[in-house]
């Protein structure tokens, strides 16, 4: 066993043995990068002059009023491509070309890493492919179009339930194929080890800044500290600089979809049984022989049936406490912060802020929370029309 | 003792080459895979592979895929190939049958009952394609306290791949049974379009190994194999064995005939 692929009895390398030697040189690679300041110099020359970053702290001020405590968002949505994603599709990208990839493949299921990642393939002039379950094509036509204006081949996935669990393992199983020139981006903390490690040291930068901007404007550290969790990339990044400081609550937030007791939902930390998925060991829904259930949420970005093995981690450890909240609760959250503060989260974001509106009354108004926004709304505007017609959505 | 062991020891003596297919359990249902495999030890199939259907099997091409996700769907469970491997010997079914499966599945029974019941119901060998070298040590412990308790012994395949290189020797120290070589990158039933290496591979690992060498992953007739006669010491077929099996209703005499020639050719090599 390699010991520092495991997070506690989480994380691992279950892979073929055909990509073990490949998991090797990409560790190697990844060290040597990221130890490399010139690298990690031109990581952040991209972040700042591509992405648009530092994204600010922003205090909303109507909605720490009504709840009684201080809110921040940090503002992820206003990254180029509108999410998260994209500061690990370029660190990626780039180690991709530092090591002489002229391809890269992922896996997508609302599209947003897709489309991050076919931005930074079409900016490192790199062949993309990206693989998308034939129900997500479908209700995500504008995604699709976008990766295709952006010069990258959408394949539709047909297997198994059509959906990002499935577009992962053809992802996988091509990487099997071609790893010897094609770098696999993976665009949630998950998979094999080094990939949680890489996702949470290119999503670090979220933490990083909202630490210091807290910092700045509070002079001393946040008490709360909150993140929606579907693999679990913008949380790990969000959480990253808070982990040793114990004063500072970790919350991450699951997709409780229509309700945890339904079993249509997406907390694979809620009822999930430890297990072994997409190269990693970690919680997963499954069924009782074993298989792999279909997660639910309204929030394709949650829609997943695992976790990164990090948070499960933290989970047991105790250091973070993982909650859910159901479809309508997210739902509601978004239309009242669109209303309150003039902001479209994205529906994976409202989440959190739902949850941070529970938290809030356990709160004094002297105390403050950092919630991550991690992307904007404009992605889902059709399936909330839908949500709110009544039409429910397609999952 | 294995099975395995003593039937790819008796093959050596009689310098024959071993022939190995791949069935997945409980498809269509569970009498057929039965049959199939009675069929098949009649004519002569040295080792069967029994696949166990799971959700996201990552190592398969469409066509194992799709008999894994239509397994599942007519019910096929592991604990139901349990049943069906003990009355398979029951019924005196002698032939090695290994188990091909993934670690989730193996997981999700319990590591102690699963290793436990393997060695109940006469599994003499596990290939799990998602646990490689590094992560083994948790199943072979559970394997080796089953085994100390009883004659027959379940053990684990080591496979390898055209890109193992440094790593075939660490791979093969302890390994038991054969090794399976992948021939290809990538998942099970590509076209046979080997690894352009693949003959510097195959010696390298049959240089190594002090067990015999198969190899799978897209071989359909003895022929395919001619060119690497010398540096194997059998053959597997598992996804054009399925095709064939579906083309032909899963007739347990389609089986016998397909088996008996693809051996008979095998050793006239």
């Amino acid at each position: 066993m390699n010991k520092k692929a495991y997070y506690g009895e989480f994380g691992g390398q279950y892979v073929a043995e055909s990509l073990m030697n490949t998991l090797e040189e990409l560790d190697r690679a990844f060290e040597e990068a990221i130890h490399d300041p010139a690298f990690m110099e031109e990581y952040h020359r991209y972040l700042r002059q591509y992405v648009g970053r530092e994204t600010p702290l922003y205090l909303a001020e109507r909605l720490s009023e009504k709840y009684g405590t201080k809110i921040y968002l940090k503002r992820e949505d206003l990254n180029h491509t509108g999410a998260h994603k994209i500061n690990n599709v370029i660190g990626q990208i780039l180690l991709a070309k530092r090591m002489g990839k002229k391809k890269v493949i992922a896996e997508t299921g609302a599209g947003q890493h897709g489309v991050a990642t076919a931005t930074g393939a079409a900016l490192f002039d790199m062949e993309c492919t990206v693989y998308m379950g034939k129900e997500d094509i479908e209700r995500q036509k504008l995604n699709v179009m976008r990766m295709e204006m952006l010069g990258a081949k959408v394949v539709s996935v047909e297997s198994g339930s059509n959906t990002l669990k499935d577009a992962t393992n053809e992802a996988i199983r091509t990487w099997a194929k071609t790893a010897e020139d094609t770098f696999y981006v993976i665009g949630s903390a998950v998979g094999p080890y080094p990939y949680p490690k890489m996702v949470k040291e290119f999503q670090s930068v979220i933490s990083k800044e909202a630490k210091r901007q807290h910092m700045e404007v509070e002079g001393r550290n946040p008490d709360v500290v909150m993140a929606c969790v579907g693999g679990g990339s913008n949380s790990i990044g969000m959480f990253a600089e808070f982990i040793e400081e114990k004063d500072v609550e970790l919350i991450g937030v699951e997709a409780a979809g229509l309700g945890i007791e339904t079993g249509k939902h997406a907390s694979a930390m809620a009822l999930g049984e430890p297990g072994v998925l997409h190269g990693m060991r970690s919680y997963l829904l499954q069924d009782t022989d074993g298989n792999i259930q279909l997660a639910h949420s309204i929030s394709a970005g949650l829609d997943y049936p695992g976790v990164g093995p990090e948070h499960a981690y933290l989970r047991d450890s105790g250091r973070a406490t993982y909650v859910s909240i159901t479809d309508k609760e997210a739902m509601d959250a978004l239309l009242e912060l669109c209303k309150l503060e003039g902001i479209i989260p994205a529906i994976e974001s409202a989440h959190a802020v739902a949850y941070a509106m529970k938290k809030a009354k356990e709160m004094t108004k002297d105390m403050s929370m950092i919630v991550c926004l991690s992307g904007r709304g404009d992605k889902d505007v059709n399936t909330i029309s839908d949500y709110l017609a009544g039409k429910g959505y397609l999952n | 003792m294995n099975r395995i062991e003593q039937a790819l020891a008796g093959l050596q003596e009689k310098k024959e080459k071993a022939f190995i297919t791949y069935i997945t359990a409980g498809l269509p249902d569970y009498g057929k895979t039965k049959a199939i495999i009675k069929a098949q030890e009649q004519a002569g199939t040295d080792i069967i592979e029994l696949g166990i259907p799971f959700s996201d099997p990552v190592a398969d091409g469409p066509v194992i895929q799709a008999a894994s996700y239509d397994a599942i769907l007519g019910g096929a469970t592991l604990e139901k190939t349990f049943t069906c491997m003990k009355e398979l010997r029951q019924e005196g079914v002698k032939l090695p049958i290994v188990f091909m499966m993934y670690y989730n599945t193996v997981l999700h029974y319990g590591m102690t009952a699963f290793a436990e019941k393997c060695r109940a119901c006469g599994v003499d060998g596990l290939i799990i394609p998602d646990l490689p070298f590094e992560e083994q040590e948790e199943l072979q412990n559970a394997l080796d306290e089953s085994n100390a308790k009883a004659e027959q012994e379940t053990i684990l395949i080591q496979l390898v791949s055209p890109v193992s290189k440094n790593r075939v020797p660490m791979i093969l120290e302890n390994a038991r049974g054969f090794v399976y070589c992948v021939s290809s990158m990538g998942v099970t039933g590509q076209e046979a379009s080997f690894h352009r290496e693949v003959m510097g591979y195959l010696a390298n690992v049959k240089e190594i190994s002090k067990i015999p060498v198969m190899m799978g992953f897209g071989i359909r007739t003895a022929e395919d194999v001619a060119p690497m006669k010398d540096v194997i010491d059998g053959a597997i077929v598992g996804t054009h064995f399925i095709n064939l099996m579906r083309e032909h209703a899963f007739s347990p005499e389609a089986a016998a005939e397909y088996c008996s020639t693809f051996k008979r050719e095998l050793n006239a090599l």
